[in-house]
């Protein structure tokens, strides 16, 4: 057991010598690079989105790509980042939101995590596994509160 | 000693740093579950290290209640004492054991099929996005030592006193660190993008636990059916007893023996007439051993 054990350690250690850590689960930023396009979709009753859309729209600009506003209505819009038909979602999510075993949401953009857990603010979802992403936004989100 | 209560001379210091290290296994263990605690922020593979270490907290639990009991002597509710209250215990950690092994199967064949991909963030500390992985990685490192020295230490305080529950202890402090380098092997694997990788380590872990605790398990319903004693590690009958069967049938021509045990302690029964001399334990099981023969009876047709 002890040598199997050992072995499933450095294995990945050893890669991750080459690479920064973390990775996307399912290369979401590497697809950002190669089609020089990010796609975002915008939850409706979001009339604060500028902010998370402003975060998103420089980290695409670092990986050399653009944003691109994806049009799906509401809850759609969670499957489709589910699926990975889109790459991230501006949105009003509570801490406690019902989707976020589902998805990654991100800490509040432009404010403070409010004291109820239940009440709605401006987040970014981000599709489970995309860790590169979700740490890279989650700098950025970090950044935008100081 | 009486012949049914406290705890013999013989191994008094021996049980007595068997609790010592039960102790620390509680506050060792509390302390690693509290850093796992502060650091496991969404991820579902590190709620289930919380749980099973909380989980493992138990063998630790009942031996120092069984101990405590085991000191107790017989009073007319009990005038046996309270000897099984060892076998109980063995068959509750037993449990634990089987329940760590299980509910982290079902977590990795969960998370395997539904292919959840997990997601660990970024934590700011002192105005610092770190990638959160590596602070659980360092609490599963710290996760692992504590359990690597307590169940080193405690095999052969064990089978010194034949204690099959600090044995089973020992057993979950390696179910414990295994996991533990699992957990970090799947950390680095989910940093790497391969979603599966914490899952499949957990998933060999688990079936090496429930092999352990199957094997616990036999050995305490055996214990609870009065069958003849079985060795610390194995189901097999333990070298003490096979060598005292040996013993009394030499003593005693062809006649029936059957051994028991309750807890830590041999009952025997001989299918004879009581001989003149009774055989005292020294002489039936040697100076070392002689504190685990708590009963001998002869049976005349």
């Amino acid at each position: 057991m002890m040598p199997r054990l050992l072995r499933l350690l450095l294995l990945p250690l050893a890669l991750s010598g080459c690479n920064a850590l973390p990775r996307d689960a399912s290369g979401t930023t590497e697809q950002i690079e190669r089609t020089g396009t990010m796609r975002v979709a915008v939850l409706p009753a979001t009339p604060d989105a500028a902010p998370a859309l402003a975060l998103l729209r420089s980290y695409a600009a670092r990986h050399k790509a653009r944003l691109t506003r994806i049009a799906v209505h509401g809850e759609h819009a969670l499957h489709w980042l589910e699926d990975g038909r889109i790459d991230a979602v501006v949105g009003h999510f509570a801490k406690a939101s019902p989707w976020m075993a589902d998805i990654s949401l991100s800490k509040p953009v432009a404010r403070a995590e409010p004291d109820d857990s239940r009440q709605p603010v401006l987040r970014i979802a981000r599709r489970n596994g995309e860790n590169a992403l979700i740490l890279a936004t989650d700098r950025a989100v970090a950044g935008s509160a100081k | 000693m009486s012949l049914h209560g406290g705890i013999p001379d013989a191994i008094a210091a021996d049980v007595k740093r068997g609790e010592q290290l039960e102790w620390w296994t509680l506050g060792w263990m509390a302390s690693v579950v509290l850093v796992m605690w502060l650091v496991m922020g969404a991820s579902q593979a590190m709620k289930a290290a919380v749980i099973e270490d909380l989980l493992s907290l138990v063998p630790a639990f009942v031996f120092l209640i069984s101990v405590h009991w085991e000191r107790r002597r017989p009073n007319k509710r009990f005038p046996f004492g309270y000897r099984r209250a060892n076998s109980l215990a063995f068959l509750v950690a037993a449990t634990a054991l089987l329940s760590v092994g299980g509910f982290l199967a079902y977590e990795s064949v969960s998370t395997l099929v539904k292919q959840e991909h997990p997601s660990v963030g970024g934590i700011t500390l002192f105005g610092h996005t770190v990638w959160l992985g590596w602070l659980m990685i360092a609490a599963l490192a710290y996760s692992i030592v504590p359990p690597i020295i307590l169940g080193h230490m405690k095999q052969p305080v064990a089978e010194r006193i034949k204690d099959k529950v600090l044995h089973t202890d020992a057993l979950m402090q390696k179910a414990d660190w295994q996991t533990g380098l699992a957990g970090i092997a799947g950390i680095v694997g989910i940093g790497l993008g391969w979603w599966w990788a914490d899952a499949t380590a957990a998933l060999f872990i688990s079936l090496s636990i429930i092999r352990d605790a199957i094997g616990a398990l036999e050995q305490a319903v055996a214990e609870l059916l009065d069958g003849t004693p079985r060795a610390l590690d194995t189901n097999e009958l333990s070298d003490d007893a096979q060598r005292l069967i040996a013993t009394l049938k030499g003593r005693f021509g062809e006649v029936g023996v059957r051994l028991r045990e309750t807890g830590r302690y041999i009952a025997a029964e001989v299918d004879c007439p009581p001989p003149a001399k009774i055989p005292t334990a020294v002489e039936l099981m040697g100076d070392d051993r002689a504190w685990r023969l708590a009963s001998l009876s002869f049976r005349p047709e």
